[in-house]
């Protein structure tokens, strides 16, 4: 009761071998594109890693990066066993490895069906360092002239703007910490030394925002300061007002980029996880019908293959059995003396 | 009548042109595909800035005569390529006989006229952006505050992003804004008094400040953004107006745009000079090698000699063939035929 049993003659034979060869082959440039997909988002990672608190996890374009770099030499290598399929001679010195190989295989299909399911996955992890990075991020806005945080007002700066985003939630973040150096501050004015004082921590907090908020589509000239004062600015409601500041809080910005970056290359892997799949079986089907050519004197007759040996239950239980029989064969060699118990036991 | 530059080729000369051939067609189409990449590159960026050039200037017509050169380039490398490779092969060559004469006309009429064409355009449009962006960049300056007005309503956004993305401030520096009335007289309050004197003060009752837009911002900046009076050495801690401000972007876009249109000209320029290069040597080629097949009349892989040349005889019996092939047609029942008319027949259908 073999799983899936196709009867092939020699025609069929070759056919499926000649095509086994062309999917490997496209199948290495899958890999290469996995390779490709893996590095791209790696340094996209690495280019924002200042937002992130250099704690971003890589776990995703590593393992995009190594599955790429796997298929390219398993492909290779069925694409020469394929190859060499047809001709006898080379195929029996394949022969022998090709159960191991097999087994190997399947292997990296599961893993590389895991791998596609983590793209989709680990978008929560994505969201909790961003958040902490983009609040420390915000915190050393000022910081222009302390040594290792200078760059972090360009970063912040650079990436509300191309990302159309402000703040962490919302412009409002701004209004909590202080992005003004106390360098700049002119200390002798009555207006900022009120602030400092009616601020517990004795921080220079305002109504404000950087430039880089401001949204070029507003119909009036950026207000960036005294933005919840409406008496401030001339017709202007701070209520309504949608167009003058970008809406967005830059995580969410940053986390749809990125999700929707995963969410691309976890499709890509999951189809290119499909063509292997296919791969696989075809490659089980030739190994089976070559090993049942039951004549090696003639090439030309008909052999049959298939999936399984034994339908499915059948092929679990011989499995286990020689699980069994592999830790029942230790303890047997351990005893030693006991001879009886060893015919009992197999 | 002695051909025009002829040349001997054997066989073995002749498979040499041929294999030549082949690679400088498929270098040829390589050069023409890049052409056409790169045109509608410049036509893509233009679209962008086309706000920022003045409506009268002719520069977008450089990629358009580009893109068609680059087409027929493509075009003449490709069937340059199909030519010489069956011009090895007797069987192949047969449809390619009737076919190369026109097509070798067409190539050099047409694709030399265009690449002639877009290199003029590229040596001589580019002198003419000085002054289109002057004119579009004062426009849309100018026009900065009327989000209201129809056909003009996108131009703060156009000019906040130029300055965004390209790191410039103003025309020709950040002074340009103070010039300009950049803030619509919708958000200016008629009742304080700061705003009634500006206005008055100016000629043109134009409400006119020492700041600039946001957009002029340089991030790479250590303090917060300084927009508003910036002539005042008073009004911010640590300020001096008369120090190069590293506040704002230094450049102006005049000098951004005009740079990166002309970097983008010289490189279409470059290409299409090289371009021209090839599609004269591949244009000869294909002449020798027709002509000289068919001297051999169809027989490819004869081991025999054969000339080949450009013209079959020089310009002035060119032009008296050709009078004189339209004075025959015009003539159904010629009385005195001149003997020298039957080995001009022959010449005739030679070439």
């Amino acid at each position: 009761m073999a799983l899936l049993k196709v009867k092939f003659d020699q025609k069929k034979r070759v056919k499926l071998a000649q095509g086994l060869w062309l999917m490997n082959w496209f199948s290495v440039l899958a890999g290469i594109i996995i390779f490709s997909l893996g590095l791209f988002l790696k340094i996209e990672l690495r280019k924002r890693s200042d937002v992130m608190n250099n704690s971003e996890s890589h776990f995703v374009p590593n393992s995009l990066i190594g599955m790429g770099v796997l298929s390219c030499v398993f492909n290779s290598l069925a694409g020469k066993i394929c190859y060499d399929a047809l001709d006898p001679a080379k195929y029996a010195r394949w022969k022998p490895w090709l159960k191991p190989y097999l087994a190997i295989c399947v292997l990296f299909n599961i893993v590389l069906f895991l791998v596609a399911l983590c793209c989709f996955l680990l978008r929560g992890s994505l969201e909790n360092t961003l958040s902490q990075g983009l609040k420390n991020g915000m915190k050393y806005y000022r910081d222009t002239d302390t040594p290792g945080r200078c760059f972090m007002k360009k970063t912040i700066d650079m990436l509300q703007i191309e990302f159309k985003c402000c703040g962490n939630n919302g412009f409002r973040d701004w209004f909590e910490i202080q992005w003004i150096s106390n360098r700049y501050l002119d200390f002798s004015s009555k207006e900022v030394k009120d602030r400092i004082k009616s601020n517990v921590d004795g921080r220079y907090l305002v109504d404000g925002v950087p430039f880089s908020c401001c949204n070029p589509s507003s119909p009036r000239p950026c207000i960036q300061y005294q933005i919840t004062n409406n008496s401030a600015h001339y017709s202007y409601d701070h209520q309504t007002e949608e167009l003058n500041l970008w809406v967005r809080g830059c995580r969410a910005a940053l986390l749809t980029y990125y999700s929707s970056l995963m969410n691309s290359m976890g499709i890509v892997t999951l189809l290119i996880w499909l063509f292997e799949v296919t791969i696989t079986i075809g490659l089980r089907y030739l190994q089976t019908s070559l090993n049942g050519v039951s004549n090696p004197e003639e090439p030309e007759s008909e052999s049959e293959g298939w999936l399984l040996e034994k339908s499915v239950p059948e092929t679990w239980k011989a499995f286990l059995e020689s699980v069994k029989k592999l830790g029942k064969g230790n303890q047997v060699e351990a005893e030693g003396t006991d001879a009886g118990q060893a015919p009992e036991a197999s | 009548m002695a051909p025009v530059l002829p040349l001997v080729l054997p066989l073995q000369p002749r498979i040499r042109l041929a294999q030549g051939l082949w690679l400088l067609s498929w270098l040829l189409a390589l050069a023409g595909g890049l052409i056409l990449l790169c045109s509608g590159h410049l036509l893509v960026q233009l679209r962008h800035l086309g706000t920022f050039l003045a409506p009268s200037c002719q520069f977008p017509a450089l990629p358009q005569a580009a893109l068609a050169a680059g087409a027929v380039a493509l075009g003449t490398g490709l069937v340059g390529a199909g030519a010489s490779q069956a011009s090895l092969n007797a069987a192949l060559y047969l449809p390619w006989r009737g076919v190369l004469g026109p097509l070798l006309v067409a190539g050099t009429a047409g694709g030399g006229g265009l690449l002639v064409l877009a290199l003029g355009l590229a040596l001589s449009l580019p002198g003419s952006l000085d002054e289109a962006l002057e004119e579009g960049l004062g426009t849309a300056l100018a026009h900065y505050r009327d989000t209201e007005v129809p056909g003009h309503c996108q131009d703060k956004r156009l000019v906040d992003e130029l300055q965004l993305r390209y790191h410039c401030c103003g025309r020709h520096g950040y002074k340009d804004w103070f010039g300009v009335q950049w803030v619509s007289s919708r958000y200016l309050d008629p009742s304080d008094q700061d705003v009634v004197d500006r206005i008055q003060s100016n000629v043109e009752g134009l409400y006119l400040t020492d700041g600039v837009p946001f957009s002029c911002c340089n991030p790479h900046s250590p303090r917060p953004c300084l927009q508003n009076r910036l002539s005042d050495s008073y009004a911010h801690p640590l300020f001096d107006p008369r120090q190069p401000n590293q506040n704002l972007w230094a450049q102006g876009c005049h000098e951004v745009l005009l740079e990166h249109l002309q970097d983008l000209a010289g490189t279409l320029g470059s290409m299409l000079a090289v371009t021209f290069l090839l599609q004269a040597l591949v244009l000869l080629g294909l002449r020798y090698l027709q002509t000289a097949l068919e001297g051999l009349g169809g027989v490819i892989d004869g081991e025999g000699e054969t000339q080949g040349y450009l013209f079959p005889s020089g310009l002035k019996e060119m032009l008296k063939t050709a009078w004189l092939q339209g004075w025959i047609a015009h003539r159904p029942a010629p009385e005195e035929a001149p003997p020298g008319e039957a080995p001009l027949k022959e010449d005739l259908s030679e070439a």
